[in-house]
């Protein structure tokens, strides 16, 4: 989730509103719900450096399936983000969570601690970001954990062989957040067979990663259901709601004004009820699987909400295939684009083994013995059931940090987070611990 | 006279944009570096700041007094639908994808080129455009018989072309006199013309008729009265070019930063939004509320 600087500051707003008694959604706790959706407190981030250089790089990938949509006329180029030290230094690659950019403010704050710490820091998008799935996937099918993983360390491969001589790397490491996590362990343990890149993936760290993509996506969407309800009518009464709260807020108070930050920021403000955040944590993960549902149809042809015939022009209105997308599940996707593009393109896969294949289980030998794989999550985590959790710190032993509170990733860049994963990154755990 | 600076001014772009290194298929060019460490102290004091003013407005919300002169709160009732009147959305989504690629290839890497000006420098354009507008704002703060943010603006203007050097620095705001710009499409919303279809407006995206209006008449306007003399001939022709690329250096957003293809209805959507809910703050006055200006805090 984007949670920007002004949610941040807005969150302190939050304590002078009136607690309003509901009923939790039961998935989540009261303090997870509201951590994932607010952050780290500005107070409680670790030591950040006064300045980070930052370059963009754009590059074109020969193997980002063809012919792309004419809708994605803007994605004909990964973007990716890398801010180097002056001298040699270790490089981290940071991978992005679901759905999101080479740049979001996580991995802003990711880069700050990193770059302080002595690291290059190259940042990546998800795989099931848009922009990755038009300019750098092979399939165009964003979800499978492992052809993704495998796209995305292709990418990295081409943009470390394009980086300036100035840039003196002496190990790679990579880390990654929520479903990020999840792919930097993947692509380190195929860095492990292929070894494409100059030097070997050292180290791998997960922070808040999904041990199911499949079952993490089908709890975020009992999340949906829960807080907005099916259908258009329970996403137009959360938008009333919000507007309501946002105008009345506005009205009284002379304290904020909109334009001094987004409106998203804004409706973070008159968030009160266990409800309402569980409702902002569903909407954020349905906008990015809305994305790569429209994406998937267009590229596999399967025709669900557009017509592969007539595919839609960057000049057309998308209002009504929106309006479909939001009422559909992650459910409705595997079953109706991923799994029939899947299916076909992969001989003797079932639906079965496609669920079992966004498990993180795919690579589980690794994380068992390899001691160079590393974990952090919250006791509390959106995205995981007591057994997937359970399944973690067994898989993981002595190599995760497991906090008590945080939600997803609601304790991102704060002081003891970015100690351990220094730690980690650097060999030193879990000896730093103690 | 025009043509000179113009061709000065791309053989500027050319040379800012020659700065980068490339390749075929791949380049890597330097952005604005990030400052972490002083914009988490700057959300730090923002929250302390925004804990200590929200305090007191929600304090004084809750006299009978205000909650009279505010009017009857705002219900469901109200609400705007989440369909965006948007009659021409065929020619406003070229637009805005020729605003995308304007900005991506020419806006975009000079403004950045801009942002590595020294800080003073950039402030000091900064400073002096904004002063500029200070002219349009107190003319509209009348045409709202607003005299208060008028005479606000006004100090301002006045303080600033003088202490200020000019413009050059918002000597205005350390004196408690923080900048409170207002044009005609806040005007016209103060008067209860309605926002009116969605708009894409060349290079500046996204408005509204209303908005757009406005923002061309408040240019006319300046270019009319003229006053400061910087709006015609060659310092004009110099100046324009410059304020455009300090506007864009100030404006955070991204063409398809998203890479969504319904990046489009996202941005219209909350455009809209973010504009009706203003609206109904400029209209409360209409209804006996008090003046909701307060620029304390910005």
């Amino acid at each position: 989730m984007k949670v920007s600087g002004a949610l941040c500051a807005l969150s302190a707003l939050l304590a002078a509103l009136p607690a309003v008694a509901e009923p939790i959604v039961g998935l989540a706790d009261s303090a997870a719900l509201r951590a994932t959706v607010l952050g780290t407190p500005p107070q409680e981030i670790a030591p950040l450096p006064a300045r980070v250089p930052l370059n963009e790089i754009d590059i074109t990938l020969p193997w980002a399936r063809q012919p792309r949509p004419a809708v994605f006329w803007f994605a004909k180029q990964l973007r990716a983000w890398v801010s180097p030290q002056r001298g040699p230094a270790p490089l981290a690659i940071v991978i992005s969570g679901t759905g999101a950019d080479g740049n979001t403010e996580k991995l802003s704050l990711l880069r700050a601690v990193l770059y302080g710490a002595g690291y290059h820091v190259l940042t990546m998008p998800s795989p099931t970001f848009p922009g990755f799935i038009a300019a750098a996937s092979s399939t165009g099918v964003a979800g499978d954990l492992l052809q993704d993983s495998h796209d995305l360390y292709a990418a990295v491969g081409e943009i470390l062989g394009h980086l300036p001589a100035r840039i003196r790397i002496t190990e790679i490491d990579i880390l990654g957040y929520s479903l990020g996590g999840a792919n930097a362990a993947v692509i380190k343990s195929i860095d492990s067979t292929e070894r494409r890149l100059k030097l070997p993936i050292h180290r791998a760290v997960m922070i808040n990663p999904p041990v199911s993509l499949f079952s993490s996506m089908s709890r975020l969407d009992q999340l949906f259901t829960a807080s907005i309800g099916p259908g258009d009518q329970g996403f137009e009464e959360l938008y009333r709601r919000i507007y309501v709260r946002l105008a009345n807020f506005y009205r009284v108070s002379d304290a904020v004004r909109i334009e001094d930050t987004d409106l998203f920021a804004a409706a973070a403000a008159v968030l009160r009820t266990d409800n309402d955040f569980a409702a902002a944590i569903a909407l954020t993960f349905r906008l990015a699987l809305m994305n790569v549902f429209f994406a998937g149809d267009l590229y596999a042809g399967t025709g669900v909400v557009t017509d592969p015939r007539h595919p839609p022009s960057p000049g057309d209105s998308t209002d009504s295939i929106e309006r479909r997308l939001r009422d559909m599940p992650f459910s409705e996707y595997f079953d109706r684009v991923f799994a029939p593009y899947y299916l076909s393109h992969r001989p003797g896969a079932t639906r079965a083994s496609l669920i079992a294949e966004s498990r993180l289980e795919i690579i589980g030998d690794a994380l068992r013995s390899d001691r160079d794989y590393y974990a952090q999550t919250n006791a509390d985590d959106v995205i995981l059931n007591q057994p997937e959790l359970d399944w973690l710190r067994n898989t993981m032993n002595d190599r995760i940090a497991v906090y008590e509170h945080g939600g997803h990733l609601g304790n991102l860049g704060e002081r003891q987070q970015v100690t351990d994963m220094l730690a980690m990154l650097g060999g030193r755990w879990p000896e730093a611990r103690r | 006279m025009g043509v000179r600076p113009a061709l000065s001014g791309l053989l500027l772009c050319g040379t800012l944009l020659a700065a980068g290194c490339a390749s075929p298929g791949f380049s890597m060019r330097s952005v604005a570096a990030e400052t972490p460490a002083a914009d988490n102290a700057a959300a730090i004091k923002r929250e302390q700041q925004l804990q200590a003013e929200q305090a007191a407005a929600a304090q004084a919300s809750q006299t009978t007094a205000q909650k009279r002169e505010l009017g009857p709160p705002i219900t469901a009732a109200d609400v705007p639908s989440m369909t965006t009147y948007d009659p021409w959305e065929r020619m406003n989504r070229f637009t805005y994808r020729f605003n995308a690629r304007f900005d991506e290839a020419i806006f975009l890497p000079v403004a950045n080129q801009y942002r590595r000006l020294p800080s003073p420098v950039q402030s000091g354009f900064h400073n002096f455009f904004f002063n500029l507008t200070e002219v349009v704002s107190v003319i509209n703060y009348i045409v709202q018989l607003r005299p208060g943010p008028g005479a606000h603006s006004l100090g301002r203007f006045v303080i600033n072309s003088t202490l200020g050097i000019g413009g050059l620095f918002d000597v205005a705001a350390r004196m408690h006199l923080p900048p409170a710009r207002t044009g005609l499409g806040a005007t016209l919303a103060r008067w209860g013309v309605h926002p009116g279809p969605y708009l894409v407006i060349p290079i500046f995206s996204p408005s509204t008729l209303r908005e757009g209006f406005g923002f061309v008449s408040d240019y006319a306007t300046a270019y009319l009265i003229n006053f400061p003399p910087v709006y015609r001939g060659t310092v004009g022709w110099v100046l324009t070019p410059i304020a455009l690329i300090d506007a864009r250096a100030n404006v955070s957003f991204r063409y398809y930063s998203t890479d969504s293809p319904f990046e489009y209805s996202t941005v219209r959507f909350l455009y809209v939004r973010k504009t009706l809910i203003e609206d109904d703050r400029l209209r409360l006055w209409h209804r006996g509320a008090p003046d909701a200006f307060t620029p304390a805090g910005r």
